[in-house]
């Protein structure tokens, strides 16, 4: 390379990003524009350094696949900054295919967990999970096997298996700190934190207790009847009933659950279920229907028996039953605790699941999305809403050395 | 632009290369990732690492200077001082003390590439636009100007033999060519993924070469004696 862009590259080693740029900011070579767009990505002119990324990208000859495919990998990251997930993910696949073709494998590794952390945005967590399994982690550079083990615990978490999570968060952490670089240090410590933080409280005969992750993955484990109220769904062991598209089954079968091992009135069942005031005989034939369907739906893991008054949950085998909600009441909770398996959500299936109106529930959702706890992807009828991820990623520009050799 | 160029080269008709001969490989050296630059002052090889340049024997392989200056693309000497490329200027280094006695701006605004001396002038490489210049060594002065058909990322001269390296994407080569022309007369070619930044002459049978990111200076026989 030539001396300027070795000085500006100089320059941005010792992160003086505005010393890089003075060196090169008339200059509009490729090499000098990748230099340009890196400097400004690093100084948090997203849209600014993308173009400039692409510009060198196009500039670079034929036989410069190498310099080429580097600001491919540099643009994919500050797209991914940039939250914009519209780019093409075969691109960055080639570019990672021909970085490793070139022995580049620190930058190809780094183009393959863009792409993962773009699935995990997406909330394409087994995609992203298959992609990390094929990942060859072996020698990986620090920064880079911190940024694996986080996308690793974020899988982890996201499908409820706490002790998994918190190995690949405490590699993540050593791996962060050989990496000395602040910002991952302290996005990994701040997901940690997270994890310990309440997840849910238990509801049994009357009492209630806070639990974190792990605890909840334990009573999820130990066979327990559970009325899930933060995921609508009925667990037993292995056994699962999603209820989110049947709102009222699932008022039904949490009002049973509470009211375990008593039975409950079916008066306050219409009430709890129809959300009507004076019942009369056609909510009392629609409550049998009701009952029939759960009854069917929940065979396996409980019998629904008639009482003289009303009906009464009986778990199969000797189960407890606990009820489960989110952390704290109200509808926004209810939201954030749907959203936490980290699989995109319609506002309609969210809609459904909470027996809401749409209306409602986007009121709702914007609201959190202006405070940052939710996020969406799509516009209009394909707007889907998430939580936002467990570490956040969008300090972290790791940006390969998008320099030609010389 | 690119594009057309590359055509052109192609078409051109060029002698077959050969493989270059790695006799040794030097480096990397501690707190230095990147050579930019080599020269040769007759007993040590000088290697321009970015933020230092540093001195080591060739025979031990071991250091044996450091001068705090800066060094972004190629070295020279001219059997009492340094000369070395940083930014937009050349230095003129003394190599006793590491003081910098005099500048010239380069003749490639910092575009340039590969540095060597040679009949009282500078010889400088101008990396993306392929281009040699002879420049004058008080003033900086452009005296004439070599067209290459690759970027130039070293010059040297050896026995009156003009020689300078290339190093585009996966291909990298150290070519002689007519001065007079530009002509490729001949070529040696550097195996795939090893690249040439910098190329000096021990005035005998070998060149050293800079090998880029990998920190590493590789000396290569200088072949002779079947020149067609």
């Amino acid at each position: 390379m030539d001396s300027l862009i070795a000085a500006a590259a100089r320059a941005l080693a010792v992160g003086d990003a505005l010393g890089a740029l003075k060196r090169v900011a008339l200059r509009e070579d490729p090499p000098a524009l990748a230099l340009r767009g890196i400097a400004m990505a690093q100084l948090g002119e997203h849209p600014r350094a993308r173009e400039l990324l692409r510009r060198a990208a196009r500039g670079f000859g034929s036989h410069e696949a190498l310099a080429r495919a580097r600001c491919v990998v540099a643009e994919a990251e500050v797209a991914l900054a940039m939250r914009d997930l519209r780019g093409s993910p075969r691109l960055l696949s080639a570019a990672a295919d021909a970085l490793e073709a070139r022995a580049d494998r620190a930058n190809a590794l780094h183009a393959r967990l863009i792409a993962v952390r773009r699935l995990l945005l997406l909330g394409r967590l087994d995609e992203a999970a298959a992609a990390l399994d094929r990942l060859d982690a072996r020698g990986m550079p620090p920064p880079l096997a911190a940024v694996a083990e986080m996308a690793a615990a974020e899988v982890a978490l996201r499908s409820l298996r706490t002790a998994q999570a918190q190995a690949a968060l405490a590699r993540a952490f050593d791996a962060a700190e050989r990496a000395a670089v602040p910002a991952l240090l302290a996005e990994v410590t701040e997901a940690r934190a997270a994890v310990d933080r309440p997840a849910a409280r238990r509801i049994d005969a009357g009492h209630e207790q806070v639990l974190r992750l792990d605890e909840v993955e334990a009573l999820l484990a130990s066979g327990a009847l559970v009325v899930d109220a933060c995921r609508r769904g009925l667990r037993a062991g292995r056994e699962w009933r999603s209820l989110a598209r049947r709102p009222v089954l699932f008022a039904l079968a949490r009002a049973l659950a509470e009211a375990w091992p008593g039975d409950v009135d079916r008066n306050a069942l219409i009430a709890r279920a129809f959300r009507a005031r004076r019942p009369d005989e056609s909510h009392r034939a629609r409550l049998r229907v009701e009952i029939g369907r759960l009854r069917a739906l929940v065979t396996k893991l409980a019998r629904i028996e008639a009482s003289a008054r009303g009906f009464a949950l009986a778990p199969r085998g000797k189960r407890d039953v606990v009820v489960l909600v989110p952390p704290i009441d109200g509808d926004q909770a209810s939201l954030l605790a749907l959203l936490a398996d980290g699989a995109p959500w319609s506002t309609s299936a969210l809609a459904l699941a909470l027996g809401a109106s749409q209306r409602t529930v986007q009121r709702a959702l914007v609201q959190l999305e202006t405070e940052g706890r939710v996020r969406s992807i799509g516009r209009a009828r394909a707007r889907r809403w998430l939580s936002p991820p467990l570490a956040g990623f969008t300090t972290i520009l790791l940006l390969p050395a998008a320099l030609p050799p010389g | 632009m690119t594009r057309t160029r590359t055509k052109t080269d192609e078409t051109k008709s060029q002698p077959p290369a050969r493989a270059a001969a790695i006799v040794r490989e030097y480096g990397p050296f501690a707190g230095a990732d990147v050579i930019h630059g080599v020269s040769h002052d007759g007993r040590r090889v000088w290697a321009a690492t970015g933020p230092k340049l540093v001195a080591f024997d060739p025979e031990s392989g071991q250091i044996a200077r450091t001068l705090e200056c800066a060094g972004d693309a190629g070295t020279a000497f001219d059997g009492t001082h340094l000369y070395q490329i940083v930014e937009g200027r050349i230095d003129k280094i003394d190599p006793a003390t590491g003081d910098v006695v005099a500048s010239i701006p380069a003749p490639g605004k910092g575009g340039d590439s590969g540095l060597t001396w040679a009949e009282g002038s500078l010889w400088v490489g101008q990396y993306r636009d392929r281009k040699i210049h002879r420049i004058d060594p008080e003033t900086g002065a452009i005296l004439r100007t070599i067209e290459s058909n690759r970027f130039v990322t070293g010059v040297t001269w050896v026995d009156g033999e003009m020689w300078h390296g290339t190093w585009e994407g996966d291909e990298s080569e150290i070519r002689r060519i007519d001065p007079e022309t530009g002509t490729v007369l001949e070529r040696l070619e550097m195996p795939r993924g090893t690249g040439v930044s910098g190329l000096e002459s021990d005035g005998e049978n070998l060149f050293y070469c800079g090998g880029g990111p990998s920190g590493k200076v590789r000396a290569v026989r200088r072949p002779k004696g079947d020149k067609r």
